[in-house]
C-alpha cells in the first residue's frame, strides 16, 4: 500500500497517511484541529480545507457550493488522499474550542494549571470517618514452636482483631513475598486495607510503619474540563488542585461527536489515552509538588459523566447514543488503577462514582451528595451542574428526577472566541460605563487578563445589555465606537486591548460568542422549566436552587439573572457550590458512607428525556432571548 | 331548561393601530383605517367587543409584475403597466379602500430604482389617490434599507403601514418609521417566539407596541395554512391573556402564497382533471383568506379583485353578526 504527505496549514504540520485515507484522519494523528460536529459522517460540513496541492478522490456531497468546489474546498472528512497533498484549514474549520493561531492553540491547550477550588456556599456534608483505603501499622507476635498458626492467618488474625472485619482478598504476589517480607522487617508491617463493594481485600503490606502516608486521587471528567484533587487520606485534608481541558477535544466538542469517533480505528484507544495521560500528568505534578511517593498514592475515584467514565475504562460508548440509549454499565465495580492505565500504586483501586442513565452520570451523582440533597432534612431542591452537558435534578429524599440539556461548553470558556478556565489571568468580573462603553473588570489573581471565563461572560453579556452595547437577541448594534468594529464573525466589541493584555489580541466578544452563550443559557432554562414543569411545579415551589459549574470563583446572581441563565426567583433561594462534583467525589474517597449514600443516590434517580418532552423545543425556542422572549418571566429585570 | 351559554373573558385586547392620516390629523387621506382592538377570540362577538372589520388592501407594484399568472394579470389588464393607473382602477372599480404597495422595482434584479425614484413614487401616488397605503420592500435588505426610509420621509404625517421589520433586520426601518410618523410591520417567520422577539427589539427602540403590524408569514390552503393558522390563535390567546408584546394585528399576504400555489396556476390543459384556472386561482385565494380571518387576520392583503370582492362578502356578514 503506497503512503501519501498530507501537510496541513498554517499548522506546518505533515503526516504520513495510508492512500485513501481521508484528510480528517489526517488531520486527527497530526493533532490538527478540525471542526467535525458530525465525527465524520459527511452530514455537517463544518470539516472545509482548501487543497492546495496534490490529488484527493471526495464522495459526492451536496454541502458544498459551485463556487466554493470551484476555489478547491473539499469536506476533509469525504475526501480520500490520492498522492502527497498539502490543504489549508481555513479560520471557520477549526476545532470549536480552539483557536487560529498556534501560539493561541497554546494558550487554549496550555499546560495543567493549579485552581483554588471554589468554596461552595454551603457547608461541607459530614461523613464518618472511612476513607476508601486506610493503612494499618502492625506488629505482629513472631511464631514459635508452640504457636505455628500461618503467616497469612497470622496476619489476618491480626487484622480481624484490630478492624473487626476479615479481609477475603490477597494477590498472589502479596502472598509470594508475605514470609520473607515479615521476618525481614522484623514482623512489623503496615497495611493496605482497600473496600470493595462489601468486601475488603488487602492491596499491598509493606515493611515497617507507613501508615501516615496514606494518599488519594479523586477526578471529575468533564466533557471539556478536567478537575484532579490530591487528598490525605489520612487528616482528610487537599493538598492540591488541578485543572486541565479535556484533550479529548481534538476529537470533539461534545459527547455525540467523541462517541462516533470511538468507532474509528483505534479512536477508542486514542480517546482514552487523551484522558489518561492528562489525568496522569496531574499526578505527577501533584505528588511532586507534595513529596508524595506513587505508592502511597493508593486510591483513585472519579467522576465522570458516562459518556466519560466509558471512555477512561475503554469501554465501547457505541450504545450510549442509540435508541433506546442504554449504556454498558451504570454500576462499575471497583478494578485495579492500572488497569484503566492510570499510574498510582500498582495495586492501588479505582473507582467510578455509579451514574444514572448514558445522560446523566456519577457526576451528577456526585454533586447530588455533595449538596445534600438525598438528606432526610433537605427541602424539595434543584441542582443545576452548567456543564458542556448541563444537568439538573430535582428531588429531595423521597425521590429524584433528572435530565440533561446540552449546553455546549461556553461557560467553560470553550466555543467562545477569548474564552478560557477560570484560572490566573481570566476575566471574572465587568462592568461597563453606559455613558462612555468604557469597561472596567477584575481578572483572577489580579494578572494580566489573558481571556475571559465564564462568570466574566455572565457579567459582560449582562453589562452589554444594560449599557445597550447589544439588543435583547444579542446582536452588538452598530454604534460608532473605538471598543465596536466588525469582525470575521459579525461585529465584535473590545473588552481589553492587547496593549493592556498578556494575550497576542485583544481580548473581545462578538456576535457568535454571544449566540453561543445564548444558546447555552436558553438550554439550561428551558431544562429546568421543563422539568418543573413535567413535575408539575413551578420556581416558587423550590426553596433552593444549587448552581454547580466550572465557571468562575463568582457568579453575580443577578447578571446570571438578568441575561435569563437562571429563574428570576429571590436571590437567597440560588446558592452557588462550585465544582460540586469533585466535592462529592472527595466525600466519597474520604468515606465510604458516602460512597454508598451515592449509590442509593444513583439507584434512586430517574430521568426524563428531554428529547421526548414535546414542550422542550418550544421551552429553548422561547428562551433565545436576553433574558427570555416572555418579558413576564422576568419580572424584577429592568434592562 | 335552558341551556346558560359559558362565555369566556379575557383580560388583555389587541392594540388598535390606525393607519392614514386625515387632513384634521396632519395627513391628507381620505379615511383612516383602524385595524385590531378585539377582546375575543375572532368573532366570538358574545365574549368581548370586536370593534374593527379585517379589512382587505390591494396589492399594486411599482412596476408591473413579473409573475403574475395570466388569469390573474388579466383581471387588471393594461392597468398593470402603469402603477398609478393600477392604483386608481382599484380605487374607483373595485372600491378599495386602502392599497399596498409593494417597491419591487427597487430591487437590484429588477429594474434597480433608487431610493429617491421611489420616493418620488410614493409622492406622487399620495397625490393621485387618497386611500391610506401600505409600502412593503424589494426583498433586497441593503436596497430596502435606503429606499424605505427615503418613501417614509416622503410620506411623513400620512400614518403608513411599512415594512418589513425582520429579526436580522430591523433598525434601520424602525429608525425611519420611528422619525416619520409611521407603523411597522414585523416580519416573523411562522414563530410566535421570533414574533415576540422582534416587538421587543422595536419597541425598546421607542418605538411603540401601538404602531406595530405582525406579518405571521403565511402558507396558502395546502402549503402550511394551519401551520400559520395555529401561529396566530396562539399568539392571539397570549395577547388575549395579557401579552402585551404579542398584542398586535396580523397582516397576512394572502394573494402573494395562493397564487404561488400550483392549484391556482396551473392551466386547464395541463391539469384538467382541476376545471378552468379562472375559478380556481379565485377560489384559492379567497378560502385562504376565509380561513385566515377566522385565525384572526386584521389585513389581508390581495391580488385577485374577484377574490376580494368574495371575501369582502363575507366580511360583511361575519360582521352583522356582531350588531
Amino acid at each position: 500500500m503506497s503512503r501519501f504527505k498530507v501537510t496541513f496549514h498554517p499548522y506546518n504540520k505533515t503526516v504520513e497517511v495510508e492512500k485513501d485515507a481521508t484528510i480528517l484522519s489526517a488531520a486527527v494523528s497530526a493533532g490538527v484541529p478540525i471542526n467535525s460536529v458530525c465525527g465524520g459522517d459527511g452530514v455537517c460540513g463544518r470539516c472545509k480545507v482548501v487543497l492546495k496541492k496534490g490529488s484527493v478522490l471526495m464522495q459526492a456531497t451536496g454541502l458544498l457550493s459551485p463556487e466554493e468546489k470551484k476555489r478547491g474546498v473539499y469536506l476533509a472528512c469525504l475526501s480520500e488522499v490520492q498522492s502527497d497533498i498539502e490543504v489549508e484549514v481555513p479560520r471557520g474549520s477549526t476545532a470549536d474550542f480552539e483557536k487560529i493561531s498556534t501560539q493561541e492553540l497554546k494558550k487554549t491547550f496550555s499546560d495543567i494549571e493549579d485552581i483554588e477550588p471554589v468554596k461552595p456556599a454551603i457547608r461541607e456534608r459530614l461523613f464518618t470517618k472511612m476513607p476508601l483505603t486506610v493503612k494499618l501499622y502492625l506488629s505482629l507476635q513472631p511464631p514459635d514452636l508452640n504457636d505455628k498458626v500461618s503467616d497469612l492467618d497470622r496476619l489476618c488474625g491480626r487484622i480481624k482483631k484490630a478492624e473487626n472485619f476479615s479481609a477475603l482478598q490477597l494477590g498472589i504476589v502479596n502472598i509470594r513475598n508475605l514470609s520473607e517480607l515479615l521476618r525481614s522487617s522484623g514482623w512489623k508491617v503496615t497495611v493496605t486495607l482497600s473496600r470493595r463493594d462489601q468486601t475488603t481485600e488487602i492491596t499491598q503490606i509493606e515493611p515497617q510503619d507507613t501508615s501516615l502516608k496514606n494518599f488519594g486521587m479523586c477526578f471529575d471528567i468533564g466533557t471539556t474540563t478536567l478537575t484532579g484533587q490530591l487528598v490525605d487520606l489520612n487528616k482528610s485534608e487537599i493538598l492540591g488542585t488541578k485543572t486541565a481541558y479535556n484533550k479529548q477535544a481534538t476529537f470533539g466538542s461534545d459527547v455525540i461527536t467523541r462517541i462516533i469517533y470511538a468507532r474509528e480505528p483505534d479512536g477508542l484507544e486514542k480517546l482514552h489515552c487523551a484522558v489518561t495521560e492528562e489525568m496522569n500528568r496531574m499526578i505527577q505534578e501533584l505528588i511532586a509538588e507534595h513529596n508524595v511517593d506513587l505508592n502511597d498514592l493508593t486510591c483513585v475515584l472519579c467522576a465522570g459523566n458516562t459518556t466519560m467514565t466509558h471512555l477512561l475504562l475503554r469501554i465501547d460508548p457505541t450504545y450510549i447514543r442509540k435508541e433506546p440509549y442504554v449504556p454498558t454499565a451504570n454500576f462499575i465495580p471497583p478494578i485495579r488503577a492500572t488497569e484503566a492505565g492510570i499510574k498510582i500504586n500498582p495495586r492501588g483501586l479505582l473507582y467510578c462514582v455509579p451514574g444514572v442513565a448514558s445522560y446523566v452520570g456519577g457526576d451528577v451523582t456526585s454533586g447530588v451528595l455533595s449538596c445534600g440533597m438525598n438528606d432526610q432534612a433537605a427541602s424539595l431542591n434543584v441542582l443545576i451542574d452548567i456543564g458542556t452537558n448541563g444537568e439538573i435534578v430535582l428531588g429531595h429524599k423521597d425521590y429524584l428526577i433528572s435530565c440533561a440539556a446540552s449546553a455546549g461548553p461556553a461557560f467553560e470558556g470553550s466555543g467562545v472566541s477569548c474564552g478560557m478556565r477560570a484560572t490566573k489571568g481570566a476575566i471574572q468580573k465587568v462592568k461597563i460605563s453606559s455613558r462612555d462603553f468604557e469597561p472596567s473588570y477584575e481578572t483572577i489573581g489580579g494578572a494580566k487578563p489573558r481571556g475571559i471565563c465564564g462568570s466574566g461572560y455572565i457579567d459582560l453579556i449582562a453589562e452589554m445589555l444594560r449599557s445597550g452595547i447589544i439588543d435583547k437577541d444579542g446582536k452588538i448594534k452598530p454604534l460608532e465606537h473605538k471598543r465596536i468594529r466588525q469582525s470575521d464573525m459579525g461585529r465584535e466589541f473590545v473588552v481589553v486591548f492587547k496593549d493592556n493584555a498578556d494575550s497576542s489580541s485583544d481580548i473581545a466578544i462578538n456576535d457568535a460568542d454571544i449566540d453561543n452563550l445564548k444558546r447555552a443559557k436558553a438550554a439550561i432554562y428551558s431544562a429546568l422549566s421543563c422539568l418543573l414543569k413535567h413535575m408539575g411545579l413551578d420556581f416558587d415551589s423550590v426553596p433552593k436552587i444549587f448552581i454547580a459549574g466550572g465557571f468562575g470563583t463568582s457568579v453575580d446572581i443577578n447578571n446570571a439573572i438578568n441575561i435569563g441563565l437562571l429563574p428570576d426567583v429571590k436571590r437567597n433561594k440560588i446558592i452557588f457550590v462550585g465544582n460540586s462534583s469533585i466535592a462529592g467525589a472527595r466525600a466519597m474517597l474520604l468515606s465510604y458512607e458516602a460512597m454508598e449514600q451515592a449509590e442509593e443516590i444513583a439507584r434512586k434517580m430517574t430521568y426524563l428525556d428531554l428529547s421526548t418532552e414535546p414542550a422542550y423545543m418550544d421551552e429553548y425556542m422561547a428562551a433565545l432571548f436576553f433574558p427570555h422572549t416572555d418579558l413576564a418571566k422576568f419580572p424584577s429585570v429592568k434592562l | 331548561m335552558a341551556t346558560e351559554v359559558m362565555l369566556e373573558k379575557y383580560s388583555g385586547e389587541v392594540f388598535t393601530v390606525s393607519i392614514g392620516a386625515t387632513k384634521q390629523e396632519g395627513g391628507s387621506r381620505s379615511h383612516t383605517i383602524k385595524i385590531g382592538g378585539q377582546k375575543a377570540l375572532p368573532y366570538l362577538f358574545p365574549e368581548g367587543a370586536i370593534p374593527n372589520k379585517p379589512v382587505i388592501a390591494y396589492e399594486i407594484w411599482d412596476i408591473p409584475p413579473v409573475d403574475w399568472s395570466a388569469e390573474l394579470s388579466s383581471a387588471y389588464g393594461a392597468a398593470l403597466k402603469d402603477p398609478f393607473t393600477w392604483a386608481e382602477k382599484c380605487v374607483r372599480d373595485f372600491k378599495a379602500e386602502i392599497l399596498c404597495v409593494r417597491l419591487q422595482g427597487a430591487h437590484p434584479e429588477f429594474g434597480n430604482r433608487s431610493a429617491a425614484e421611489e420616493a418620488n413614487f410614493i409622492k406622487a401616488l399620495l397625490k393621485k389617490i387618497d386611500v391610506p397605503l401600505i409600502i412593503t420592500e424589494s426583498g433586497d435588505d441593503t436596497k430596502d434599507n435606503q429606499v424605505l426610509p427615503a418613501c417614509c420621509e416622503a410620506a411623513k404625517g400620512e400614518r403608513l403601514l411599512v415594512g418589513s421589520a425582520a429579526q436580522d433586520n430591523y433598525k434601520t426601518l424602525a429608525a425611519a418609521v420611528l422619525a416619520d410618523g409611521h407603523n411597522i410591520i414585523a416580519e416573523s417567520p411562522i414563530d410566535i417566539n421570533i414574533a415576540k422577539q422582534l416587538n421587543i427589539l422595536i419597541s425598546d427602540m421607542s418605538l411603540p407596541l401601538e404602531r406595530i403590524v405582525i406579518n405571521p408569514t403565511i402558507g396558502a390552503l395546502g402549503y402550511g395554512l394551519e401551520y400559520a393558522y395555529t401561529i396566530m390563535e396562539r399568539s392571539r390567546l397570549a395577547a388575549l391573556a395579557g401579552d402585551k408584546t404579542v398584542s398586535s394585528p396580523f397582516i397576512c399576504f394572502v394573494g402573494q402564497e395562493s397564487w404561488r400555489a400550483k392549484e391556482a396556476k396551473l392551466a386547464v390543459s395541463e391539469m384538467p382533471a382541476w376545471g378552468p384556472e379562472v375559478e380556481r386561482g379565485v377560489i384559492w385565494e379567497a378560502v385562504t383568506a376565509t380561513a385566515l380571518i377566522q385565525a384572526g387576520a386584521d389585513i389581508l392583503v390581495m391580488r385577485h379583485p374577484k377574490a376580494a370582492a368574495q371575501v369582502g362578502k363575507y366580511i360583511d356578514n361575519l360582521m352583522v353578526r356582531g350588531k
